[in-house]
């Protein structure tokens, strides 16, 4: 097997047929606002009032979606689950870069707790600013993703801890959706205080679901990547 | 002025698209990939998307990127080792 590959006319075509699609999107985002936007001004409309969130595509994401959210996780825990079943035998770390790289790892004891820090950031601040779980979750992981590059043998995860973290934030994300049924009558319901609009502590429960994505993401990032690096034993 | 940004954009995305597709060594294709998500990047954030830019710029050319590097390198070290 060769990592060149042969090239024929159908991938030029397809090529061809993706970009000539593109444009004609294009030419249908110019009209876009006047033709199919009534949901999205009726949620614009009401978001302040329902919600108190600043950030309108989270409380669409956590709050008016908060059932699609669920199945989103529920995909990315059986994509990174399949991976782990494919993945099974393969226990050694691949070992990246052939020296040992010091001015990256002394670089990288310097970036991690910042790169952590910006995604917990993110993360808390996501009824606020642009961002939330996924993004924060997925900056966390990548910050992990730095330190398996730099320290291959000298860093390794600790399996029980990883798998308690992302079982106890999926339980409780989905105990406050059972909690919102008891007290509100509806799955993923608010039933918090709502606070005023632009604080920290505001939104109801939608800083709540966002802080518990956040590390079931940022855990099941970090579990695929881990994943991805080993080796299988060469014997 | 952002429609002009918006066309040049949108321009270099497509021949970027087309050079992933054509290039003759996989890792080289994978870098202009990583290129290809930084120009979805630009778009997103001038849709006024930026949530979805936050994501594209982590994913589509930080994780995605290193882990298709990460798999050449396996299948390379294998071919080696045979």
């Amino acid at each position: 097997m060769s990592l060149k590959r042969n090239i024929t006319i159908e991938t030029l075509v397809i090529s061809l047929l993706v970009s000539i699609m593109t444009i004609i999107l294009m030419g249908l985002f110019l009209d876009f606002e006047t033709t199919t936007l009534s949901i999205g001004t009726e949620v614009l409309k009401n978001n302040e009032a329902v919600t108190k969130s600043a950030n309108a595509v989270t409380s669409v994401v956590t709050y008016f979606r908060g059932f699609d959210t669920l199945g989103e996780v529920t995909i990315l825990f059986l994509s990174i689950f399949g991976i782990g079943l494919g993945l099974e035998g393969y226990k050694e770390k691949l070992n990246i870069f052939a020296y040992d790289n010091n001015l990256l790892k002394i670089a990288v004891d310097v970036l991690f707790p910042l790169i952590i820090l910006f995604g917990f950031y993110v993360i808390i601040h996501g009824h606020l600013s642009p961002g939330g779980g996924f993004q924060g979750g997925v900056i966390i992981a990548s910050a992990f993703l730095l330190m398996f590059l730099a320290k291959n043998n000298d860093f390794s995860l600790n399996h029980k801890i990883m798998e308690l973290i992302e079982a106890l934030s999926g339980a409780s994300f989905i105990l406050i959706g059972v909690l919102g049924l008891l007290i509100v009558n509806r799955f993923f319901d608010n039933f918090l205080p709502l606070g005023t609009i632009g604080n920290l502590f505001s939104g109801g429960i939608i800083p709540l679901i966002y802080i518990f994505v956040g590390l079931k993401v940022s855990a099941e990032i970090t579990a695929l990547v881990e994943y991805f690096i080993r080796i299988k034993d060469v014997e | 002025m952002i429609g002009l940004i918006v066309l040049f954009i949108f321009i270099t995305l497509i021949i970027l698209a087309v050079a992933i597709i054509i290039n003759e060594d996989l890792p080289h294709s994978v870098i202009l990939f990583m290129g290809f998500g930084l120009g979805n990047v630009i778009l997103f954030f001038l849709f006024s998307a930026p949530d979805v830019a936050l994501t594209e710029a982590v994913i589509g050319t930080g994780i995605s990127g290193v882990v298709f590097l990460v798999t050449l390198l396996q299948i390379r070290s294998k071919e080696i080792k045979k």
